[in-house]
């Protein structure tokens, strides 16, 4: 009871100081402006991307559907395309869906990348990164927090206040307490109203089905920042309590701060590409080509006695079947090198996800990203169900040309296949996965999180107990 | 109440304060004099565990200081020479807060404005900002808070340094009146005529070292205190 009243009494204290000397105003209004900035932007954002994608993908099936009588290998020359759907957090976070496309042709005998960046179409400007809710709170949000607090012990300490409180015989654990219930506070009362209207704003934003996973993947999300930012919490707190005086306490803030929101992350991001390097785009399709012309060779050979493909050889009523083998021969080949280059990618972003536990921004904008859905774990299953819909295609066509094809002898290019075969490939419809599926693949970068914020508490704990009144 | 036997502190080389014996019993004023630098501050700090003794004991109520930090800052009150303030806060609110801190519970706005009664400030300046306060007007709100905390003990540094000759004297009625209820003091001073004024006991100290004790008003009264100080400072 007792410690419950000393700690609430220690927090009104400094959350009404906070307020009346302006701190809280200045530099919270501030911190509130860009959040519902890029709030604002992000919802514009998306209502556009959302419609255009929505559009586009309903316009691409239609062309494809009215495709009149043509030979079914034209028409898997002709594909599809695959929109990549906005996910519903994506207005707090875009993650890295400006910089890796969103749109990929689903043609035939090859995977293609995702195109179209939203980055290309850029300006310079877009080096400096996104204004979005994510952004402000990873690399604003600790800044925030430094503001406020870089003076709670040290401050006191110079003053002279510090010296007369613990004469009182407070526990200093019981001032922490207090202390970092007012920042708390203080954050809260710039980030709960923020976080409600961006609720309802997903909810809003978010298609009928998605809502309530919308709104899961939100809660998580805060909980995450919730955690973030008690780092800073603590860490500010901890290193005021260990200053001579707030001019020192700021500086080592400061340096912190520029060392884990601007540093870190390039450094980090070299650093996870040394130990797990990825292949150039040439390294990358030379070695995709190069297994994609041995297991052609070999399925040629096996089936049709030659790896010369599409020659006098194999007569023309076998094509339907070669081109179907030929394709099947080269799915496992895709999976193999794309899979590899993925797990690679994973891997660089594991080690910046472990980084969290000394660099808490790197955790958390793993963690953003993935509750958004615009991580690349999130990308890779986009991109995998673009691929598997592309095999569908290819294989109904390839299918179609042995069915109707082959049994017309040397006569497998005159062979028109009826638009009723264009209907039987469904339309690319495409369901992020589940807010579920995202949180467990994200354990690892909450857990960093969680991890360091006991550590950043016990660091500040010790802090305290060892600072000087004096 | 008060008690240190043998209190040593160094630093490096230099000794702030060298086997310092003191004992200071309920209703005692304890006066310490000395020079800049005499070790009278390091005394109130060792008593506040503010700095670790490098050799001795310090006691407050028979409690050993270093082991309790803590607890035995339950039984003292402590005044700075420079009482600060949150100066965002009224005198009201800071008095509410550092009372709140030192009892473990938030006293009711009629006591708190009895206790700036108490100590001669006025409604009107109990909700005034601290930072228009002068120096006495603070002081006086940290009186409060020692008076509401009820403390066995009160530790006080240079206290009456900068006040008027009215708040000085205002001061030592105080300090008498908390004497008479039983209560130990040290105090630490420059002001010889408030030592003489107030103090049952004086001790006079230089480099560290107590070279001076007087014990009781009477043998106070008749000392020219200004002499003997003045003459252990030349000596």
């Amino acid at each position: 009871m007792k410690t419950r009243m000393l700690l609430s009494l220690v927090a009104r204290r400094e959350f009404l100081e906070r307020l009346r000397d302006g701190r809280l105003y200045w530099a919270g209004g501030l911190v509130a402006v860009l959040l519902f900035t890029a709030l604002a932007v992000g919802w514009a954002h998306q209502r556009e991307a959302r419609a255009e994608q929505q559009a586009a993908q309903a316009m691409d099936y239609r062309d494809w559907l009215h495709q009149d009588r043509r030979h079914p290998h034209d028409a898997a020359h002709q594909g599809m395309h695959a929109f990549k759907p906005e996910a519903a957090l994506a207005m707090i976070d875009s993650g890295i869906n400006p910089f890796i496309g969103s749109t990929v042709w689903l043609q035939a005998h090859r995977q293609s990348e995702v195109k179209f960046n939203a980055a290309q179409d850029a300006t310079g400007l877009q080096r400096f990164g996104n204004l979005s809710v994510g952004w402000i709170l990873q690399v604003l949000g600790p800044l925030l927090v430094i503001v406020l607090g870089f003076n709670a012990f040290a401050g006191e300490r110079e003053q002279g206040i510090l010296r007369q409180t613990l004469s009182l015989g407070v526990p200093p654990l019981r001032l922490l307490g207090g202390k970092a219930l007012a920042l708390a506070a203080s954050l809260a009362v710039l980030l709960v109203p923020a976080a409600l209207v961006a609720a309802v704003a997903v909810a809003v934003g978010a298609g009928e089905g998605e809502r309530l996973d919308a709104l899961l993947r939100l809660a998580a999300w805060a909980l995450g920042y919730a955690v973030y930012l008690g780092i800073f919490v603590f860490v500010v707190l901890g290193v005021s309590a260990a200053s001579s005086t707030s001019r020192m306490a700021i500086t080592v803030l400061l340096a912190l701060w520029i060392g884990q929101a601007v540093m870190a992350p390039r450094v980090m991001s070299e650093l996870s590409r040394a130990w797990f390097p990825s292949p150039t785009r040439l390294a990358f399709n030379q070695a995709l080509g190069a297994e994609l012309k041995t297991v052609s060779d070999q399925v040629w050979q096996k089936n049709f006695g030659t790896t010369e493909r599409w020659g006098r050889d194999v007569p023309l009523s076998k094509w339907g079947i070669a081109l179907r083998l030929d394709d099947q021969a080269s799915y496992p080949a895709y999976d193999r090198h794309y899979g590899r280059l993925w797990d690679t990618w994973e891997r660089q972003q594991q080690v910046q996800e472990w980084s969290g536990l000394v660099l808490p921004i790197l955790a958390i904008r793993s963690f953003s990203m993935g509750m958004a859905g615009t991580d690349f774990a999130h990308h890779r299953s986009f991109t995998t169900a673009a691929e598997l819909h592309r095999r569908r295609i290819q294989d109904l066509m390839s299918e179609d040309l042995v069915a109707h094809a082959d049994p017309m002898g040397d006569r497998h290019f005159a062979y028109q296949a009826a638009p009723d075969l264009w209907a039987t490939v469904p339309p690319f419809d495409y369901h992020p996965p589940h807010a579920g599926w995202a949180l467990a693949h994200q354990a690892r970068s909450l857990a960093v999180l969680c991890a360091g914020l006991l550590l950043a508490a016990a660091f500040a704990a010790f802090a305290t107990l060892r600072q000087r009144a004096l | 109440m008060l008690r240190a036997s043998g209190l040593t502190k160094q630093y490096g080389a230099h000794t702030a304060l060298d086997r310092l014996d003191l004992d200071i019993r309920a209703g005692d004023i304890y006066c310490l004099l000395g020079a800049n630098g005499a070790g009278k501050t390091t005394t109130i700090n060792l008593f506040l565990n503010f700095i670790e003794p490098s050799a001795g004991t310090v006691e407050i109520n028979g409690t050993d200081v270093t082991r309790h930090p803590v607890a035995t800052k339950q039984d003292v009150a402590y005044i700075p020479e420079q009482v600060t303030l949150y100066g965002t806060l009224s005198g009201l609110e800071n008095l509410r807060f550092f009372a709140g801190l030192a009892l473990g519970h938030e006293l009711p706005r009629k006591r708190l404005l009895e206790l700036m009664t108490e100590v001669g400030l006025d409604h009107a300046a109990a909700d005034k900002r601290v930072s228009a306060y002068s120096k006495g007007m603070r002081q006086k709100v940290w009186i409060a808070v020692a008076l509401a905390k009820q403390a066995k003990a009160l530790l006080l540094d240079e206290p009456t340094s900068g006040l008027d000759p009215q708040a000085a004297s205002e001061f030592s009625g105080l300090l008498r009146r908390a004497a008479d209820s039983g209560v130990a003091v040290l105090t630490t001073t420059h002001d010889l005529f408030h030592a003489q004024q107030t103090a049952t006991r004086v001790g006079i100290m230089k480099r560290g070292r107590l070279v001076e004790s007087l014990d009781g008003e009477a043998q106070i009264a008749q000392t020219d205190l200004q002499s003997l100080y003045l003459q252990h400072m030349r000596a």
